[in-house]
C-alpha cells in the first residue's frame, strides 16, 4: 500500500515536471495566461481583505464608543402607532430612575451636546463639546491621559473646567501639556483640567476632536435656552456589566420609561433606545453586503482569467495531440493524460495565484500605511487564495483535459 | 499458442460518406520469436492491420489476441496497460519528445508502468547504453542524428521488456547506411528472442525478415517464409 502511494505520488511529481517543461516551452504564452489568474486572485483577495477591514473598522469605532451599553435619546420612536408626544422626552430624573431600578448597570452617562469655539493665545479651534458627568469616563471607555477627568464636585458647582481631546489640545497648544492652562470657550475662561486618551479615528472621523465639560456647565452656558425642561438630556449612555443581556435590559428600560411617561398600548414612545449589540449586528450586516458586492465584482476578473486558462489549455491540447497519441501508445491511460493537463492548468493557476496574492498583500499593506484603513490578509485568506487558484485551474482546465484524454490513440498519433 | 492471432479481422472507414474497407477479413497467426515483414502498397491496409494488432485502433469486427489475451473485451485503460507491458512501438518519424533528453524520452513508458524515478532512470540508462548511446543520455533529439534518434526510439520501445516490437516504416526517414545499422539491431534483437513485426514497402528491409506477408486491398495475398539472407549468404 505504501509502495502504491509512493508510485502515485511519483506519478504526480512526473506530471508537475511535464507541466513545468510544457509551460517553459511556451514561456510568453504561459506568462500572459497566468496574468489573467493573477489579476483575478489579486482582485478577489483584496476585495475580501477590504471587506473584512471595513468590518474591523466598524467594530473598532463601536468599541471606541464603549462596549455593552444602551444609548437612549429623546426622539420619538419611529416604529409603532399613534403619537401622543410632539417631541422626545428624556430627563435627568429618568436617568436616575434607570440607574436605581435596572440591575446590572455599571454607571450612566447623561449628556448634553453642543459645538463650541476655543481660543487661546491667538489660536482657536472649533469642536463639539460633551456635557457629561464622571460616569461618562466609565461608560464610554474614556480616561484622562494627563491631568484628570471631571469630578462630582465639578458637576455640582458647574465649574468652568474642560477636558480636551488630544486633537483639540494639539491644535491649541502643540506638544505642550495644557493641563492648568486657561482657554476661552465662547468668551468665558475655562480651566483645562485634563487631556483625554486617544481613541484614534474611524472612517475618517477623528474621535479625538472633542472637549468634555461638566453637564451642569453646558446647561448653564450653552444649551439651557434650547431645552424645554430644566433637567432635559440630549443623550444617555447606560453601561452594563459583562454578561448582562442587552435585549433584556432594553426591554426593562423601555417598560420603566413607558410607565414614567404613561405610554399606553400601541402608542409610540417619546424616546429611542439602541444598544451597541444592535449597532454591531447592523453594521456587520452592512459590511457583509459590502464585502459580498466587492467580491462579486472582483470574481468577474477571476472568471475571465479562468476562461483564459481554458482557452490556452485547449490550444495546448490541440498543439500536442501527437504527443498525447504517443503517450497513449507508450501506455498512458486516459487518467494519465487527463491528470497531465489538469496539473498543467493547476500549476499555471497556482503560480498566478501566488503572484496575485503577493501583490494583494503589498497593496493591502500600502492601504493600511497610507490610507489608515485596516486590510487584514491573514494566513487563512492566503491559503484560501492559493487553494482557490488550484480549484480554478482544475475547473477550467477540466474540459480541455478530459477532451485530451478522450482522443483515440491512433488518430492522435496520426495528427500533424 | 500464437503470440499474435487475428481472426476475420475487418476495419471499415467512412470517408466522404463512402465506407472503405481497409482491412478485409484477415486471419493470421504469428508465433513467438518470428520476424515478420508486412508489405504492400500504400492503401493496402498494412498499417491499419498493424495498428489493430498494436491495440492503437479498434477493429470493426473480428478478433485480435495478443499473448492469449482477447483485445476486443478490454477497455481503453486495459489496452493501454497491454501496450505498455507487451508491445514496443517504433515509428517512421521517431516520435521523440522535443526538448526532452534521450534519458527522459526512454523513461516515458516506465512512468506509465508505475516505476519510481530512480528505477526509471536506471533502466532507461541501461537500454540507451545497450543501444550504444551511453554518451548521449542528456542530449535532446535536436542534437542527435536521425540514426541516433531512431536508436533512442528503439531503447524506448524495449525499456519495458515487451514481447513484440512493432515497427512502422522504421527506416523511412533514414539514409541507406543508417537503415542497415537499424536492421542489424533488429536482427540482434530477434536473435535474443523478441518477436518483430515490421511494416514496410521497401523490399531490402523486408529481406531481413524471416517471413513476409503481403497485403493488397485489405487482404493478405501472400504469406511465405523466406530464407534468411544470412543463411543464404552462408
Amino acid at each position: 500500500m505504501n509502495g502504491n502511494f509512493g508510485q502515485k505520488f511519483s506519478a504526480w511529481i512526473v506530471n508537475v515536471a511535464i507541466a513545468m517543461t510544457a509551460l517553459r516551452t511556451n514561456l510568453m504564452r504561459s506568462i500572459l495566461t497566468t496574468l489573467g489568474v493573477m489579476i483575478g486572485v489579486f482582485a478577489v483577495t483584496l476585495a475580501v481583505a477590504v471587506g473584512s477591514g471595513a468590518q474591523v473598522s466598524v467594530m473598532q469605532s463601536i468599541n471606541a464608543l464603549g462596549s455593552n451599553m444602551a444609548l437612549i435619546f429623546p426622539q420619538p420612536d419611529s416604529e409603532g402607532g399613534r403619537s401622543t408626544f410632539d417631541r422626545g422626552r428624556l430627563t435627568m430624573r429618568d436617568a436616575n430612575a434607570i440607574k436605581k431600578q435596572i440591575s446590572g448597570i455599571t454607571d450612566i452617562a447623561p449628556q448634553l451636546r453642543t459645538s463650541i469655539q476655543l481660543v487661546v493665545a491667538g489660536r482657536n479651534a472649533s469642536t463639539s463639546a460633551i456635557g457629561a458627568t464622571p460616569g461618562y469616563g466609565k461608560v464610554a471607555n474614556a480616561a484622562a491621559a494627563s491631568g484628570r477627568f471631571i469630578s462630582e464636585a465639578d458637576v455640582r458647582s458647574a465649574a468652568r473646567v474642560v477636558v480636551l481631546g488630544p486633537s483639540v489640545a494639539k491644535k491649541l497648544f502643540g506638544d505642550y501639556d495644557p493641563v492648568g492652562e486657561t482657554v476661552r470657550i465662547n468668551r468665558a475662561p475655562f480651566n483645562v483640567i485634563g487631556v483625554m486618551e486617544s481613541k484614534g479615528s474611524s472612517f475618517g472621523n477623528d474621535n479625538d476632536d472633542i472637549a468634555i465639560m461638566p453637564i451642569t456647565t453646558t446647561r448653564q452656558r450653552f444649551t439651557g435656552d434650547s431645552l424645554s425642561g430644566p433637567d432635559d438630556l440630549q443623550m444617555l449612555f447606560v453601561g452594563f456589566e459583562d454578561g448582562v443581556s442587552l435585549p433584556t435590559a432594553k426591554r426593562e428600560i423601555t417598560k420603566l420609561l413607558r410607565e414614567r411617561y404613561r405610554v399606553r398600548g400601541k402608542d409610540i414612545n417619546p424616546f429611542t433606545i439602541r444598544t451597541t449589540e444592535e449597532f454591531m449586528k447592523e453594521s456587520a450586516q452592512v459590511t457583509g453586503i459590502f464585502q459580498i458586492v466587492l467580491v462579486a465584482i472582483a470574481s468577474i476578473s477571476l472568471l475571465v482569467g479562468g476562461i483564459g486558462i481554458m482557452n490556452i489549455m485547449l490550444v495546448s491540447v490541440t498543439e500536442r495531440t501527437r504527443e498525447i497519441g504517443l503517450r497513449m501508445a507508450l501506455g498512458a491511460k486516459r487518467s494519465d493524460i487527463r491528470n497531465q493537463f489538469l496539473v498543467e492548468a493547476a500549476v499555471l493557476c497556482v503560480i498566478g495565484g501566488a503572484i496575485g496574492l503577493t501583490l494583494a498583500i503589498a497593496a493591502g499593506t500600502a492601504l493600511t500605511i497610507y490610507a489608515d484603513f485596516p486590510v487584514p490578509i491573514g494566513i487563512g485568506v492566503g491559503i484560501g487564495a492559493i487553494v482557490f487558484s488550484a480549484v480554478i485551474g482544475l475547473l477550467f482546465g477540466g474540459y480541455p483535459a478530459i477532451r485530451a484524454s478522450r482522443l483515440s490513440p491512433i488518430e492522435a498519433l496520426r495528427s500533424e | 499458442m500464437a503470440l499474435v492471432e487475428t481472426r476475420d479481422l475487418v476495419k471499415n472507414y467512412v470517408l466522404g460518406g463512402e465506407t472503405v474497407r481497409a482491412v478485409d477479413g484477415v486471419s493470421l497467426s504469428i508465433e513467438r520469436g518470428e520476424y515478420v515483414a508486412i508489405m504492400g502498397a500504400s492503401g493496402s491496409g498494412k498499417s491499419t492491420f498493424m495498428n489493430m494488432i498494436g491495440c492503437l485502433d479498434v477493429p470493426t469486427s473480428g478478433e485480435v489476441r495478443i499473448d492469449g489475451i482477447a483485445t476486443q473485451d478490454r477497455d481503453g485503460d486495459a489496452l493501454a496497460e497491454l501496450r505498455n507491458q507487451k508491445i514496443g512501438f517504433i515509428f517512421q518519424q521517431f516520435n521523440l519528445l522535443a526538448r526532452t533528453t534521450a534519458l527522459d524520452n526512454v523513461a516515458v513508458p516506465l512512468i506509465y508502468a508505475g516505476l519510481g524515478s530512480e528505477d526509471r532512470r536506471a533502466k532507461a540508462r541501461a537500454k540507451l547504453e545497450e543501444m550504444g548511446l551511453g554518451d548521449r543520455l542528456d542530449h535532446s533529439p535536436a542534437k542527435l542524428s536521425g540514426g541516433q534518434q531512431q536508436r533512442v526510439a528503439i531503447a524506448r520501445a524495449l525499456v519495458t521488456d515487451p514481447v513484440i516490437l512493432l515497427a512502422d516504416e522504421p527506416t523511412g526517414a533514414l539514409d541507406s547506411k543508417t537503415s542497415e545499422d537499424i536492421m542489424e539491431i533488429f536482427e540482434t534483437l530477434n536473435d535474443q528472442g523478441i518477436t518483430i513485426i515490421v511494416v514496410t514497402h521497401e523490399a531490402e528491409i523486408a529481406d531481413h525478415a524471416k517471413r513476409r506477408i503481403e497485403f493488397r486491398d485489405g487482404k493478405v495475398i501472400e504469406d511465405m517464409l523466406v530464407a534468411h539472407r544470412r543463411i543464404v549468404n552462408a
